[in-house]
């Protein structure tokens, strides 16, 4: 298996909607407020007494072919040719948020240097682990630049999986290779019943959701 | 002894103006976006509005030029230094603005080691250096001999026109043809880089399929056609006010200009309302959101007031109407309300798609929405504060001085009207920028339930409880206010010590011979 293509699959029948998997991401990568890689679109369908409430957990889709990707006009952000995750590099984003724009997922965020406590807590003050180098929060990089998930690479590279996965109680988030026809989350794209987000737009999304 | 007065009232307030703007663009890079009112929402705001206005500024004046020294419309040749000048500063503006805006800013210069051909913003920076190469060629080229001439003269004028001469000393005639064939020649290049200068930072938007009111391949046409509109109607302006050779010639190119400019305004409407039709018609959602947050969203009023009543109508009335048609005075003014109203055109381009959820419920799956996190206190405060009514005073002085220079009734009535509506939004902004106002606003008895309900005039004053809703923070009105007077101080300075005016007093150019080439004619 030489090349991966890394994917996440949602079953939105096990979503309860407990935004674990937005807290599990914050921790993990340190983020600050206004940016959270992973969230849970929770909106009410119906009217009384028929009513429903639908939880749709949302993140970076790491595209086959991220709209973008092809606008940075440094080349900061790729899509790694070796498993499929689309990344940022912090140290050669000019933070021109054109990417922000482009993308139809709403996934990027801008790191606007806000804290949550000022002064910073001890958690705040902790480097964030992203790319597996430490960011620590003193105004530099990644302040002043685009931020989005990367399925956690730190932890990929490690052989974990990403924090939102290892949270969710339900089991809800499957992450694997969807390029190993074995893998869990290959064989329940192709038995189950599934849509991505805005397939019109060509952009063909790594994410799934089950149904 | 009226002038005079005019002349330091002018230097106070835009002096005072970019003292503050200095200061904040200093804070600007000190603090980091975090002084900003953007979000991850809506990531574009004020400065990207302001940097595709100048862009389109620039190239619009600069085609304005090439028609003279291109497609050889002799009529406005007395323009022709003016256009590319304004077209310079214009251009120096804009990629100002687009440098305030980016979260990091030591990093600019690096487009041009990391290469990315993917992207239209590169394919646009190398556009916009090759652009500025053209034009200041041009430029240098058109002004040569009367910098040669200048620098002659003693005293600081002198010294700066034989710094910018670049020892050229050639002053003959045949020089001067060879000047005009080369600007002739980089004109001539100068027509598709100018195209590709805004229509391509019209792709920079119409490529992103991600906003549907964006992903038009009308789009980039929309911005070379407001552009044509807001820099021809920016030369009417200036030459019907800063020429200096005020004469019957004169007055004919100046309502010549602004008929052109009438033309180009027109087919810019024309070009709105096809947008506007197949958008409504299409009906898709997103796409509609668009234009409803555009219309009648919080600031319906850039739109109507803006963009269409003062931006459009009022000065088409002025250059069509058969009686100010004919003064200079209006159809100059009609040119700066064009060049007024093109700024919500892009106000617009910017702001109302992004306020657009990309999906139901995505904006509030998770509080995105923030507000500037930076605020002065103690004597920084103070100080600000002093500035801001120092600048008030200064601009009191100058509108004081301003209203008597109309010599007709309707003009002087006209005036006092206008001079009245802007300084009362000037103190309504003041006030605002010295956050004495969101104050104000809370004290109002019987405001306290119905905040925001209050006009959200020049915006900021109180958020409206829409994540997606944006208006520019103080910071990034005092660093726009500080560039919008730089460019003005630049183009002043520059209208006063270079030779901006002036014809290439040639005779016809004289027809190339080459040794031993006689036109085809067999030997003579």
């Amino acid at each position: 298996m030489a090349q991966k293509r890394y994917g996440l699959a949602i079953d939105l029948r096990r979503c309860v909607g407990c935004e674990a998997c937005t807290i599990a991401c914050k921790q993990e990568n340190h983020t600050p407020p206004g940016v959270a890689y992973a969230k849970v679109i929770k909106q009410e369908v119906g009217q009384y007494p028929h009513v429903r409430r639908t939880f749709l957990p949302i993140l970076c889709n790491h595209c086959e072919h991220p709209p973008c990707v092809a606008v940075c006009p440094v080349g900061a952000t790729w899509k790694r040719h070796e498993d499929g995750i689309v990344v940022v590099d912090y140290n050669t984003c000019i933070g021109c948020r054109y990417c922000m724009t482009a993308c139809p997922y709403g996934a990027r965020y801008f790191d606007f240097g806000d804290d949550y406590n000022t002064p910073q807590n001890d958690f705040e003050q902790q480097p964030s682990a992203e790319y597996g180098k430490a960011w620590p929060r003193d105004g530099g990089s990644p302040i002043g630049n685009v931020r989005k998930c990367h399925f956690c690479l730190h932890r990929v590279v490690r052989g974990e999986e990403p924090a939102c996965v290892v949270t969710c109680m339900a089991r809800a988030r499957i992450f694997g290779d969807l390029n190993d026809p074995e893998s869990e989350i290959a064989r329940l794209v192709a038995e189950r019943r599934h849509f991505r987000l805005k397939e019109e737009l060509g952009t063909e999304p790594n994410v799934y959701y089950l149904l | 002894m009226r002038q005079r007065s005019l002349a330091i009232a002018y230097w106070a307030t835009l002096s005072i103006l970019a003292a503050l703007g200095l200061w904040a663009i200093y804070l600007r890079a000190v603090v980091g976006l975090r002084l900003t009112n953007l979000t991850s929402l809506v990531p574009w705001g004020l400065w990207v509005a302001f940097y595709i206005y100048f862009i389109g500024l620039s190239a619009g004046a600069f085609l304005v030029s090439t028609m003279i020294y291109v497609f050889g419309l002799h009529r406005f040749e007395a323009i022709g230094r003016m256009a590319l000048f304004t077209a310079f500063v214009a251009l120096v503006t804009g990629l100002g603005f687009i440098l305030l805006d980016l979260g990091h800013l030591e990093r600019f210069w690096t487009v041009f080691i990391n290469r990315s051909p993917t992207s239209v913003l590169e394919w646009e920076i190398h556009f916009y250096t090759l652009y500025a190469v053209i034009l200041l060629s041009e430029l240098w080229l058109l002004m040569r001999r009367d910098l040669i001439r200048a620098g002659q003269e003693a005293g600081l004028r002198g010294r700066l026109c034989r710094l910018l001469a670049l020892r050229s000393t050639d002053l003959s005639d045949v020089s001067a043809a060879a000047d005009l064939r080369m600007v002739r020649i980089l004109g001539t290049i100068g027509v598709p880089v100018a195209i590709a200068v805004h229509g391509g930072t019209g792709a920079i938007f119409a490529v992103v399929k991600a906003r549907p009111y964006w992903y038009t391949g009308l789009f980039p046409l929309i911005f070379l056609v407001s552009a044509l509109a807001s820099g021809s109607a920016l030369l009417t302006f200036l030459t019907a006010f800063f020429a200096r050779r005020k004469d019957a010639e004169h007055q004919e190119m100046t309502l010549a200009l602004g008929k052109l400019t009438a033309g180009f305004l027109a087919l810019d409407l024309i070009f709105l309302m096809s947008e506007m039709l197949v958008g409504w018609y299409g009906g898709v959602p997103d796409h509609i959101a668009t234009y409803r947050a555009m219309m009648f969203g919080p600031f319906w009023y850039v739109f109507w007031i803006g963009q269409l009543g003062l931006g459009a109508l009022v000065p088409l009335i002025l250059i069509l109407n058969r009686r100010t048609g004919r003064s200079v005075a209006w159809v100059g003014m009609a040119g700066a309300l064009i060049v007024a109203g093109i700024l919500g055109v892009r106000l617009n381009i910017v702001i109302p798609p992004l306020t657009v959820p990309l999906q139901p419920g995505i904006d509030t799956a998770y509080p995105l929405g923030r507000v500037s996190s930076f605020a002065l206190d103690g004597l920084n405060l103070l100080a600000l504060r002093l500035g801001l009514l120092a600048l008030t005073l200064a601009i009191a002085f100058l509108l004081a001085r301003l209203i008597r220079l109309p010599t007709t009734t309707l003009g002087r009535s006209a005036a006092l009207l206008s001079a009245a509506a802007a300084f009362t939004a000037i103190v309504f902004v003041n006030l605002r920028l010295a956050d004495v106002l969101p104050a104000a606003q809370m004290a109002l008895p019987g405001s306290a339930g119905r905040v925001s309900t209050l006009p959200l005039l020049f915006g900021g004053a109180v958020r409206s409880t829409d994540p997606s809703f944006y208006s520019p923070s103080m910071w990034e009105w005092l660093t726009t206010l500080g560039l919008l007077a730089l460019a003005a101080i630049a183009f002043s300075l520059g209208w006063l010590w270079l030779p901006l005016e002036g014809l290439p007093e040639l005779p016809t150019p004289q027809m190339r011979r080459f040794p031993g080439f006689n036109s085809g004619r067999g030997n003579e």
